[in-house]
């Protein structure tokens, strides 16, 4: 009797949270986010500040990055304060769409699965999914990965990306690739020697090999395709779109752009 | 009449444990209820200290009705009157439930502080006062645990008499003590019946019963099988129930 | 290597900052909650004692961070919305009261009925038998449990990084992506194992302080 009271309870509760849930969508679409700053005084950007070197925090506790910095200049152009929020990357469609952010900028690749719940502006950097080795291995293309543990992070994009190609992945030691909850685990991984290669994000993996020692890694010319970086807005902020892009394409014909990129990965675009 | 139960009845799931009990105790009455054990004698006590409640009956205390009889039932007094009717009597329990974490002197003061509203210091002196009367006094800094049974017994007694009561009840007294120190509990009652406490023992202790009690009540099977003064019970033997009980 | 620690310290002990004030507004909240908590549980009252049950089962019987994530994400779509650190600290002392209600009722439990009684004939009410004879006595049984739940707490603070607060592991993760290092992470540990060795020290003082009587 007891057992089935909880049982009708917890169904209850089940039931409305799904409702509750069912109707979110329209709740932060309510307000213009032209009113919306005009209100609050400020933009309110989500970024995971754990994300080197696109979104973290110098030794001081301040933010830094290249997003960081392209941010700054892109809303100083627009005219809007800009509030940088650090969010947990797993919340971040949540947080947006509940209206605690206004728009997720920080290394955000654009997906198909991604584009169904926000909006994205033109791709404003290119990032490939490279394959990193030690500098000693003597893998020299996707081929070679025949037989050998080659580490991704999960749930990333580049895991959709490597299953592009399912007949390499076949190949790998254990027939799928081994998973690791970051980029940065994956690569202490292959330096510990327990992986032979990592599949990652070319930013990210650069800024890695950039801070330990570049002549111990070894990046392929082959690589898992290209992916983009775009700003991902809610569906409902058209007009916050379209001033985004047009304000990144400005950037990038007066040179703003360039100095920025350079500053943070050194090699010309 | 210091004390008058009145058609008192109680039942335990379903059980009857008190039938019909009716006594007095009059003023400068040190009265022991004997019996075997399942007499109901504890339950007859608790009810009396409104630890548990009657079924029907009336208790009436120093002239205040803690429960008076309608019809079959018991009408409690309300919560006011109730705490009034409290101070009149005091109980030690078998096993005396002593506060663990109090000093003696601190288990003593706590109610004439905390219920009376009686300042520390007066409370403090009155508590050595009595700790002095039970040959406690070098143990007012000790805690509970540090005690042998006879001395937490004492504290007990102290704690209770410390309200001043009408009426001091004693559930047991003797039964958790080596057989020695009997002796050592009887001197202490003598003297409070010396100082007018007007005291109820429950006690299957016949020889003990024998030396404190005025008068005699004998309990069996819930209900009241003989009340004499202690000449009066220890010379008639009316009843073979009570000779066989005497006897052991 | 020292030095390179040393870079660290100012933005570890921003983490540890509010890492130590989501610990103890929590502890000083949900330890009076948890006292109310075990009192509901206990209360002859049939529904109150069954809807204190359903919450402490729905509180312990989901991951705090469950709940962090409903107070924060959920509670806005029927229009209760609280900032970030709010919401933090509403889920904790929520999670936490029940966790010290359960404990504090198993220590009320075990008071022995006798000291009620004896409270009752000296004429103590209710509510100073309970503060003065039955709480006291509650908080010496439980210390050890009590202890063990707040070293927990001191470590749960970190879930709060899935509402993006910035407490001590987050710092550490921060500083080991950017320095692509493991030693800010383990300077982490050794904070934690420092606050968690002054808890420990704490609690053995208390302990200490209730062992005059058996």
């Amino acid at each position: 009797m007891k057992g089935r009271n909880y049982l009708l309870i917890l169904l209850l509760v089940a039931i409305s949270i799904t409702a509750l849930t069912g109707c979110s969508k329209s709740t932060a679409s309510g307000q213009d986010i032209f009113e919306k700053v005009e209100e609050q005084g400020y933009i309110i950007m989500g970024l995971d500040d754990t994300f080197a070197p696109m979104g973290f925090r110098d030794n001081d506790g301040n933010l830094v990055g290249f997003d960081i910095d392209l941010a700054r200049e892109v809303f100083k152009r627009i005219g809007f304060e800009v509030k940088f929020q650090p969010i947990d990357w797993s919340m971040k469609e949540t947080e947006l769409n509940s209206g605690n952010i206004d728009l997720i900028w920080n290394g955000y690749s654009i997906t198909e699965e991604r584009m169904k719940k926000v909006n994205f502006t033109e791709p404003y950097l290119k990032n490939r999914q490279i394959i990193i080795t030690l500098a000693d291995s003597d893998i020299n293309s996707k081929a070679d990965l025949k037989d050998k543990k080659v580490a991704v992070q999960n749930g990333s994009s580049t895991l959709d990306a490597i299953y592009k190609e399912p007949d390499i992945v076949e190949t790998f030691q254990g027939g799928e690739p081994v998973l690791f909850d970051t980029n940065h685990e994956a690569l202490m991984d292959l330096e510990a020697g327990r992986v032979d290669a990592v599949v990652s994000d070319e930013v990210l993996a650069r800024y890695y090999i950039s801070q330990k020692n570049p002549d111990d890694y070894k990046i392929l010319d082959e690589d898992f395709g290209e992916e983009e970086y775009g700003i991902g807005v809610r569906k409902s902020d058209k007009e916050l779109l379209d001033l985004l892009n047009s304000t990144l394409d400005e950037m990038r014909k007066d040179g703003s752009y360039e100095a920025i990129y350079e500053k943070w990965f050194g090699e010309s675009n | 009449m210091i004390l008058e139960v009145e058609g008192l009845n109680k039942s335990i799931g379903g059980k009857r444990i008190l039938k019909d009990i009716s006594f007095q105790m009059e003023q400068g009455d040190c009265l022991a209820i004997i019996g075997p054990s399942g007499a109901g004698k504890t339950t007859l006590l608790r009810c009396i200290n409104n630890l548990e409640k009657c079924d029907s009956g009336t208790i009436k205390i120093d002239g205040s009705y803690l429960c008076k009889d309608n019809n079959g039932k018991s009408l409690y007094a309300s919560s006011r009157e109730m705490a009034a009717i409290r101070r009149k009597i005091g109980l030690v329990f078998q096993n005396y439930n002593l506060f663990p974490h109090m000093s003696v002197l601190e288990n003593i003061i706590e109610a004439p502080i905390h219920v009376l509203g009686i300042p520390a210091k007066e409370a403090k002196d009155r508590a050595l006062e009595l700790l002095k009367l039970m040959g406690l006094e070098d143990k007012a800094n000790y805690y509970p645990f540090q005690l042998s049974g006879g001395q937490k017994q004492r504290v007990a007694i102290a704690r209770a008499w410390a309200l001043n009561p009408k009426i001091l009840c004693l559930d047991e007294p003797t039964s958790a003590l080596d057989p020695e120190l009997r002796g050592e509990v009887a001197s202490i009652i003598e003297g409070l019946v010396e100082k007018e406490m007007n005291i109820l023992i429950i006690t299957h202790d016949m020889a003990f019963a024998q030396r404190v009690a005025n008068k005699i009540i004998f309990m069996e099977d819930g209900q009241i099988k003989e009340a004499a003064s202690k000449e009066e019970f220890f010379n008639s033997y009316q009843n073979s129930r009570i000779k066989r009980f005497v006897s052991l | 290597m020292f030095t390179y620690t040393l870079t660290l310290l100012p933005s570890m002990m921003k983490g540890l900052l509010t890492t130590l004030g989501v610990f103890f507004i929590t502890l000083i909240l949900s330890i009076p909650l948890g006292i109310i908590v075990s009192l509901g549980r206990l209360s002859k009252f049939k529904l109150l004692s069954k809807m204190v049950e359903f919450y402490i089962w729905v509180m312990r019987g989901t991951p705090l961070m469950l709940q962090i994530v409903f107070i924060f994400f959920g509670l806005p779509i029927v229009g209760i919305t609280f900032d970030r650190f709010t919401a933090v600290i509403i889920a904790f002392v929520l999670n936490y009261a029940a966790y010290f209600g359960e404990i504090f009722r198993g220590g009320i439990e075990s008071i022995d009925r006798g000291q009620y009684e004896a409270a009752k004939v000296l004429g103590l009410t209710p509510y100073k038998t309970f503060r003065r004879i039955i709480l006291p006595q509650v908080f010496k049984m439980v210390i050890p449990s009590v202890g063990n739940e707040v070293i927990t707490l001191v470590k749960d603070t970190s879930l709060t990084y899935i509402v993006g607060i910035g407490e001590l592991l987050r710092a550490g993760r921060i500083a080991s992506n950017r320095d692509v290092s493991l030693i800010p992470l383990a300077l982490v540990g050794i904070i934690y194992l420092f606050l968690t060795a002054i808890v420990t020290g704490v609690f053995n003082k208390v302990e200490e302080r209730y062992s005059y009587y058996e």
